[in-house]
């Protein structure tokens, strides 16, 4: 079988090799028999939000699932248990966090609403943190026990391949133990890219594999980096007051709407964060008191610059979790210039039986809910006779930073970009959230904007919110837009008031008009 | 059975060099610990009332101390699932604790921190925590999920001892 994989592989690659997998199956076992020749039916590498969904639906298909699972703790020594980014250094304790944050906002305006709250209100990075950790420590457990419910046996190991069908399992005393199976999902995602050439980067500054796992504040910040990890992280930092400082090489976030992207960060440096754009670290020292000098250098002045932080917090992009697995063992191939996993649309990677999910991927969004419903899919393809391809089209998502930002569908500039300005029109609308009006909150960077097609009924390509509960908003949208909305629906659509949601379907004013976009309360 | 079971923990005790967690109630850690961090033998008089408490708790080590202390146990065992990162457990650990000892050793407590001894805990289905399981010759005979007031517990520690 290997042999045939081989030779059909030489003939090019991504061919539909299907091993018959109908329920009944053509090696003639019943539902949750012993595999046949390997070990399992299906063999999950990495236990995130990807491979938990792959195994979970496989196993519930009847088939025979292994997961392993193994954390390589970051430089600074941080662990974490079952379940991924998302659950222990991502979604999970950013989102926490960011609540946290958030409260220390509502906590300033409450006095206007009458509460007879003292202020200022100090916080507690431990208590935040001992909750937080706390949290996402259950979460590794339920994890745990649905695996064991579901019947998918677990081991928590290093995994690296041997062959295309057997990977080597070393546990964390250096027990080995080798897993053979029909087919393999990689589901190993990312980790945090140290900037290896900076100086001290790697001895003195941390990840965000390390922040949610701080003990002790971490005081006064640099966040290096102008992704959504860098600027929703430095956004809760700033939230519980502490100094935090951004510093950015060029544009924020890299890959969203532009616009958008200078409101988020205009917002959050009207708010307290300090932001130094345009530069780029050099050096990180220790001082004898402990603290950590940083020094950098400004291309828009061509200066050096310095400063004094007791954490650097480096945010500078991910690199997918490849180097370990022997990928050459199996003939799976990577992408040259990111090292992620390439994959054709049935998620399949250059070796038939061999499939990728999740951030590891090359050109998927580096999302939890793509990640899962990915692995529902291929679950169901592999074992439940579906046909079903995940869509990567219009997928909705939310930067948590202090205003948030949710959108889903094309940027202003990728709808020019694709159907010309003319064809493209663009309504907007600043507004105020009513919660801002008694606390006199400044609500400046509150926006929001449709990016249609000018051609009638003027098919809505993308949405982009930026205000409170961004994500809430948003998710209602994304469901018309999926459906295919028109902005004649969106203004046949009655808003619900008063809320900030409502001022989606109220959008009337295009930017071609040149009007002020700015909306006055009822 | 019952003073045999006393007598070897206090033996176990009195030889033991190393604390460990939820062995000694916090009130007689502080008057136990020396700096060094050993475990200073007690005067005999306090030792027989603070070892009736701590006697009829202790924290399993592994997978055959729970066969044999808690499977194998003559007395009744009440098994406290916990865990770090639960909130409920800290407050009916002790509450639980409490209401073993007036039992006056007709029961007996074992805590499993599920983080620790994850195959044991799934080998018993727990899912949440706490759960309690109460057993009896090495059988679960009642079982309760979630934090329970001082006369719930009563009960159920009065059944199992029947």
């Amino acid at each position: 079988m290997a042999a045939m994989a081989a030779a059909l592989r030489g003939l090019g690659g991504r061919f539909r090799w299907r091993t018959p997998a109908v329920a009944g199956g053509v090696r003639g076992a019943a539902q949750g028999a012993v595999a046949g020749q390997w070990d399992y039916d299906l063999l999950v590498i990495g236990g995130g939000s990807g491979g938990l969904a792959c195994a979970k639906e496989a196993a519930q298909l009847g088939r025979k699932v292994a997961v392993v699972d193994y954390v390589e703790p970051s430089p600074r020594g941080t662990r974490w248990g079952l379940g991924g980014t998302c659950v222990n250094v991502g979604c999970i304790p950013k989102k926490l966090m960011h609540q946290a944050a958030l409260l220390g906002g509502l906590i300033r305006d409450a006095p206007h609403y009458g509460w007879e709250v003292a202020q200022p209100v100090p916080h507690d990075w431990r208590k935040m943190a001992e909750a937080v950790q706390n949290h996402v420590k259950s979460l590794n457990w339920g994890h745990r026990v649905q695996l064991h419910d579901r019947k998918v046996k677990y081991f928590n190991v290093k995994a690296g391949f041997v062959d295309e069908h057997t990977v080597r399992g070393v546990a964390k005393g250096g027990k080995e133990i080798l897993l053979s199976a029909d087919h393999i999902v990689i589901a190993t995602g990312g980790r945090p890219r140290y900037p290896a050439h900076i100086e001290g980067a790697l001895e003195y500054g941390i990840t965000s594999d390390d922040i949610f796992w701080l003990k002790e504040s971490p005081g006064k910040t640099l966040v290096v980096g102008a992704s959504y990890v860098a600027l929703e992280c430095a956004g809760f930092l700033t939230g519980i007051g502490l100094d935090t400082t951004v510093m950015m090489r060029s544009i924020p976030l890299r890959g969203f709407d532009q616009q958008m992207s200078s409101l988020v960060t205009e917002h959050m440096a009207s708010h307290g964060t300090r932001f130094l754009r345009g530069c780029t670290p050099s050096q990180v020292r220790r001082l004898p008191d402990g603290q950590l000098q940083v020094t950098w250098e400004d291309h828009t002045t061509g200066k050096e610059g310095t400063g004094t932080f007791n954490t650097v917090l480096w945010a500078v992009g991910r690199v997918p979790d490849t180097r370990s697995l022997n990928l050459e063992k199996a003939g799976v191939d990577t992408s040259p210039s990111t090292q992620k996993i390439l994959v054709d649309s049935r998620e399949a990677t250059s070796v038939p039986h061999i499939y990728a999910i999740g951030d590891v991927v090359e050109g998927r969004p580096e999302l939890t809910p793509t990640a899962v419903m990915a692995g529902r899919l291929l679950a169901q393809r592999l074992f439940g006779g579906s046909s079903d391809l995940m869509d990567y089209d219009k997928v909705p998502t939310t930067v948590f930073t202090p205003l948030e930002y949710g959108c889903v569908g094309l940027s202003e500039e990728e709808a020019v970009a694709r159907h010309g300005q003319e064809r493209v029109e663009v309504y907007h609308a600043h507004y105020k959230p009513l919660e801002f009006t008694v606390p006199g909150r400044d609500a400046s960077q509150c926006y929001v904007k449709m990016v249609c097609l000018r051609e009638p009924p003027q098919l809505v390509l993308g949405l982009h919110f930026l205000g409170p509960n961004a994500g809430e908003v948003t998710q209602g949208f994304a469901l018309g837009i999926k459906c295919g909305a028109s902005y004649v629906q969106v203004m046949q659509t009655v808003g619900i008031h008063p809320t900030c949601s409502e001022e989606v379907v109220k959008l009337r004013i295009s930017k071609r008009s040149g009007l002020d976009p700015t909306v006055t309360g009822c | 059975m019952a003073q045999r079971l006393l007598l070897r923990r206090f033996l176990v005790s009195v030889i033991s060099r190393k604390p460990s967690q939820g062995w000694w109630p916090p009130l007689t850690s502080r008057a136990l610990q020396t700096p060094g961090g050993l475990t200073v033998t007690p005067n005999p008089a306090r030792t027989i009332y603070t070892t009736r408490i701590s006697l009829t708790t202790f924290n399993i080590q592994d997978g055959p101390d729970f066969q044999d202390r808690v499977v194998n146990s003559e007395t009744p065992v009440v098994v406290d699932f916990h865990a770090q990162w639960c909130g409920p457990c800290k407050i009916l650990g002790p509450r639980l604790e409490k209401m073993v000892a007036k039992q006056h050793g007709k029961v007996v407590m074992a805590k499993v921190d599920i983080d620790d001894h994850t195959d044991l805990a799934i080998e018993y289905e727990v899912s949440a925590v706490p759960t309690v399981l109460a057993m009896k010759n090495g059988d679960v005979v009642d079982k309760f999920v979630g934090i329970k007031d001082e006369d719930q517990l009563e009960a159920f520690l009065k059944k199992l001892i029947g």
